[in-house]
């Protein structure tokens, strides 16, 4: 039994469905069930969170969450689909400390707000930025440029010109 | 005020007979540059000693130390025992840009580094110069259609060398950096400070 199996098993009401996806078990999640779930999945045995990636399908959000056991050398996969309007879904990071640096980068990239995270702030790309980049609707055609301020402070502008030598 | 006593002698064909001294000099051919005004006290000449700053200049090119991504591996490569651009004077990698007058853009320049490198080049006394190494620094590469990556370096420090490539041989680098000697070889301080009609 793979552990998508199991976790259908012990918890039937959260999961709505299971498959296997790129050689990995795969369990799809209800949103609100996903703090259960996770506990669940720690409780399995699966001790380290990999990666956690948000995927934007236009109508809606999917937040993939990518675990591995150390001690049984298994992969497992969930994912929760959110709106796309307001897509927000708890935070992992009360189970796993390292949840805390992806979910700011699925924040920064893919704009899903994770509920509880003690420290939601853009990590890659600089306060002030417009948009999340990995959204389908991006405006690719305005660019943005980064200036240092006075403080050290990056300054996000559309028109560079403290920074660029010519227009 | 005569600031140089020529042997005339040496002249051979003269056009119109050199009367002043200032005429006279520059009727050697030894002076590439003449630079202060005549009605002004004194005179400020260059001569060929352009051609020992240049010597100088291009025996000892110290890059500063900044490496921005994957080309920088290469930038280590060009420097060790193989290649090793301690035959071009230019091993010392400076940590500083106070102490250097090169630099090399190795790799992508993100929007956010940008001003990071700007400020990096600021910092560097005159006179300096800069290779843009890789497809990245040159035009963006890979990521041109990025939204976090500069579309090439030139668009916020001068550039006097390209080098294609992602990333290029450190062959390639050789071949930029006696690229750039050459350049500095042939450059004119008076031209280049503006002094000179
Ligand atoms: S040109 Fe290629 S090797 Fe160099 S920094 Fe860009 S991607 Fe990396």
């Amino acid at each position: 039994m793979n552990p998508a199996e199991e976790l259908k098993q012990k918890l039937p009401s959260a999961v709505v469905s299971i498959g296997i996806q790129v050689n990995k078990p795969m369990a799809v999640i209800k949103k609100e069930e996903l703090l259960n779930a996770a506990q669940k999945v720690k409780e399995m045995g699966f001790d380290h969170l990999s990666v956690i990636t948000g995927i934007d399908y236009m109508d809606h959000f999917e937040v993939v969450y990518n675990f591995f056991s150390y001690a049984k050398k298994q992969n497992l996969a969930l994912k929760v689909i959110t709106d796309h309007e307001d897509p927000e879904v708890d935070s992992l990071t009360s189970l796993w400390k390292g949840a805390d640096w992806l979910e700011r980068e699925t924040y920064d990239l893919v704009g899903i707000k994770f509920i509880g995270h003690p420290n939601l702030v853009r990590i890659l790309l600089p306060d002030g930025w417009i948009g999340h980049p990995l959204r389908k609707d991006y405006d690719m055609d305005t660019e943005q440029f980064v200036t240092i301020g006075e403080g050290g402070e990056d300054i996000v502008s559309t028109d560079g010109s403290n920074l660029l030598r010519r227009k | 005020m005569d600031p140089v006593t020529i042997d005339t002698t040496k002249i051979k064909s003269i056009k119109r007979k050199p009367v002043t001294a200032l005429e006279k000099l520059e009727d050697t051919g030894l002076i590439s540059t003449v630079l202060a005004a005549r009605e002004r006290e004194g005179l400020i000449l260059l001569s060929t000693i352009d051609q020992v700053f240049n010597w100088a200049r291009l025996s000892s090119l110290w890059p500063v130390t900044s490496g921005l991504a994957c080309c920088a591996i290469e930038m280590m490569g060009v420097a060790m025992a193989h290649h090793d651009i301690a035959r071009f004077g230019m091993e010392i990698f400076r940590a500083s840009p106070r102490q250097a007058d090169l630099m090399f853009v190795a790799g992508t320049v993100t929007k956010r580094m940008a001003p990071r490198v700007k400020q990096l080049y600021e910092m560097m006394p005159d006179p300096k110069w800069v290779i843009a190494v890789g497809s990245c620094a040159s035009t963006g590469g890979p990521y041109h259609e990025s939204y976090s990556v500069l579309k090439g370096v030139d668009l916020i420090i001068p550039v006097d060398v390209y080098i294609p490539g992602c990333p290029p041989r450190p062959e390639a680098w050789l071949y930029a950096i006696i690229q750039l000697r050459e350049k500095i070889k042939n450059e004119g301080y008076g031209a280049k400070w503006g002094l000179n009609k």
